[in-house]
């Protein structure tokens, strides 16, 4: 178990949330692209802190433990504001959200 | 004699092993075969308590309606959970031909892990926790979130919109009672000064003026979280009188309509095991656990004690399910936000008051006066707005 | 204690069961965000991304990080991965529409060659530095009683900024998602 397989696998789940988020076309599958890049975040935390040479340190667990909350909040905003667009548009394709497109 | 008895199961399992290492069984085998037997007995002791709870409920509820329960099946119909068992069994497994397969045969396993998952915790007497975790409550709340997920696969995978709306109403009932739960859980964590179920239960140890016990539902803000955590725990269970996600006479069954025989048992099983889990958790975390209530009885074992107050709380659970009729959903979800939460929250403040005041006879008075203040309020701002109007008859003519 | 089989993996789960208690989930962790993004379902994807919770939160515990591993699965599994299934549940479409593409934006090529751009890119820097070669230290342990100290001593700004942000997106959500008609 070396840093660098905790840290490719990140990488994979990185590269899986950023292919979701950039080539969806629902919202609610782009948030949880984005979801998706949040978790790689924590496990790339988690593993430096594991791999760290002071472990009584607590400065990646607490990064994590108020990432997970961050990301909690973002995506009850993201999904009242979904639901919100899809009360007016009557979709979640984000390709019908372009009212404002010039 | 007694501490023979109390350290029965430990010797017994210790015995066992040691037999077979004489045998000359490699250790890492042994190992295996000691989680093995754990995982065996608990497993099984619960799940004879379901089969017993099973009858014994209906006999319960069937006195309280002054009728009798079953009693054709064996000595006063004892042996109904066989009968029940071969007809679940032998039923034909019926699955919608629009349903989602795969999601459809998973939701009852899915239903079924975290509530046995959660009986490793409990420290079913003194020194005989399975699964000793630094953070044993967060554990618990952590699987139990696992049901919430089932619920909602069991919903969505029948194809079914009555399936889908008792669902949504299942989970929106578990999310907002599991607030409650977890701050009432977590007051005691905090006046005891550790997550683990055993440090919890040790700090409940001990006899004021040698024979009133210390345990947490004696205190007022322990008596006040542990109601809360109560009403909030027959709530997570879906149990009445919040059982409507799956009342019959409303939405079917709700989440468990497309689904019969031995799925269905599965369900019925998950429910009544993370009922007796959350006894449990009930138990350990304000009955004092294993602890017996005054010295002279300390000499019945400790694990006899805390089966019998799990078997008193399921009774209790059974009782109210007897007598209180079933809430509808708006009046249950302001229930749990404009009352329990609140009610938590001044329990919380409470046993920290209680804690900081020195924990003598003026800290009981401040711990009271702070939780009795606002249930005031809120118990009349309550009746006040669900006040059922003045009758007005209108006959035809 | 009654078994010291669970005592030993508790205390230290990496130095017990070896490496497989960190790979297993983290192959489970990879194939559910895989099937999670590439599914055509809506609810599978939502049911695939749980199951990628569940095994991100395993990885947490295996590491060492047990207390963040069981947040992880409390307010991911029974939290966020609740609220997108309702989100779906709320917002989806009363017969599936076959003609709509799930793809828009880049595209599934385009999406997957920035994907595999990015990764290339990470994996190179993560192979080519002399920092992942570090060895394992011996056990890294993350008592409770720790993390509520620093919470509650160094990081105590930061734990009261959350409270006020997550009250912020609670009261937001619930004022967003409120009807609009009033009766």
């Amino acid at each position: 178990m070396t840093l660098q397989i905790l840290l490719a696998t990140s990488a994979v789940l990185f590269a899986f949330g950023l292919a979701a988020a950039l080539s969806r076309s629902n919202a609610i599958m782009i948030l949880i692209g984005i979801e998706l890049m949040l978790g790689a975040a924590n496990l790339n935390f988690i593993a430096f802190w594991r791999f760290s040479e002071n472990p009584s340190g607590l400065a990646g667990i607490l990064f994590v433990i108020f990432s997970i909350a961050v990301a909690a909040a973002g995506a009850a905003v993201g999904l009242s504001i979904i639901i919100l667009v899809h009360r007016r548009i009557r979709s979640v394709e984000v390709d019908d959200a372009s009212n404002l497109k010039g | 004699m007694m501490d023979l008895l109390e350290g029965a199961p430990i010797q017994l399992q210790a015995w066992f092993l040691g037999l077979l290492r004489s045998f000359g069984t490699p250790e890492w085998i042994l190992a295996v075969l000691s989680a093995l037997i754990i995982i065996g007995t608990i497993i099984g002791v619960f799940l004879v308590l379901f089969a017993l709870t099973s009858v014994l409920e209906r006999k319960i509820l069937a006195r309280a309606q002054n009728r009798y329960g079953p009693n054709r099946v064996g000595p006063f119909g004892l042996f109904q959970p066989v009968a029940d068992g071969i007809k679940m069994i032998t039923k034909e497994d019926l699955v919608p031909r629009t349903a989602d397969k795969v999601v459809h045969f998973l939701a009852p396993v899915v239903m079924l892990i975290p509530a046995l998952l959660v009986l490793a915790i409990l420290p079913y007497g003194r020194g005989m926790v399975p699964a000793e975790m630094d953070s044993g409550i967060l554990f618990f709340f952590a699987v139990g979130a696992g049901t919430e997920v089932a619920v909602f696969m069991a919903g969505w995978a029948s194809n079914n919109k009555y399936s889908v709306l008792g669902a949504m109403r299942a989970i929106a009932q578990m999310i907002s009672y599991e607030l409650p739960l977890v701050i009432s859980a977590i007051i005691t964590a905090m006046v005891a000064g550790s997550l683990s179920p055993s440090a919890i239960v040790a700090a409940q140890g001990g006899f004021a003026f040698g024979f009133v016990p210390q345990w947490f539902v004696l205190t007022p803000w322990g008596f006040t979280a542990g109601l809360v955590f109560y009403i909030a725990a027959l709530a997570e269970a879906n149990r009445s009188p919040f059982d409507l996600p799956e009342g019959e006479s409303e939405l079917v069954a709700g989440h468990l309509t497309e689904y019969s025989g031995f799925k269905y048992a599965t369900f019925f099983m998950a429910e009544y095991i993370g009922m007796f889990a959350i006894c449990g958790m009930f138990v350990t975390l304000f009955l004092g656990g294993w602890q017996a209530p005054v010295p002279a009885l300390t000499i019945i074992p400790s694990w006899c004690w805390f089966l019998g107050k799990i078997c008193f709380v399921a009774f209790t659970m059974v009782w109210v399910r007897a007598t209180l009729p079933r809430l509808r959903i708006d009046h249950m979800l302001a229930f749990a936000w404009k009352f329990l939460l609140p009610m938590g929250f001044a329990a919380f403040l409470s046993a920290a008051c209680w804690h900081y005041a020195g924990r003598g006879p003026a800290a009981w008075i401040l711990s009271l006066a702070i939780i009795g203040i606002p249930y005031l309020l809120l118990g009349n701002s309550f009746t006040n707005r669900f006040a059922v109007s003045r009758r007005t008859y209108q006959f035809s003519e | 204690m009654m078994c010291a089989f669970f005592n030993t993996v508790c205390a230290d789960p990496l130095k017990f069961l070896g490496n497989w208690f960190v790979v297993l989930p983290a192959i489970v962790l990879l194939l559910a965000a895989g099937a999670s993004v590439v599914a055509r379902n809506l609810i599978h994807a939502a049911l695939f991304l749980t199951l990628s919770f569940i095994a991100l939160g395993v990885v947490f515990i295996a590491l060492g990080a047990e207390f963040v591993g069981l947040v992880q699965l409390l307010v991911y599994v029974g939290a966020v991965a609740m609220v997108i299934v309702f989100a779906i549940l709320l917002t989806h479409p009363a017969q599936l529409e076959k003609s709509r593409t799930p793809f828009s934006g880049l595209g599934p090529a385009g999406g997957a060659a920035v994907g595999f751009a990015v990764l290339a890119v990470l994996l190179a820097f993560i192979f080519a530095s002399p920092l992942g070669k570090k060895p394992l230290p011996p056990s890294a342990a993350a008592p409770v009683a720790a993390i509520g100290e620093a919470l509650m001593g160094d990081y105590v700004v930061a734990l009261i900024a959350l409270g006020v942000l997550l009250t912020a997106a609670l009261v937001g959500a619930a004022v967003l998602a409120m009807d609009d008609k009033k009766p």
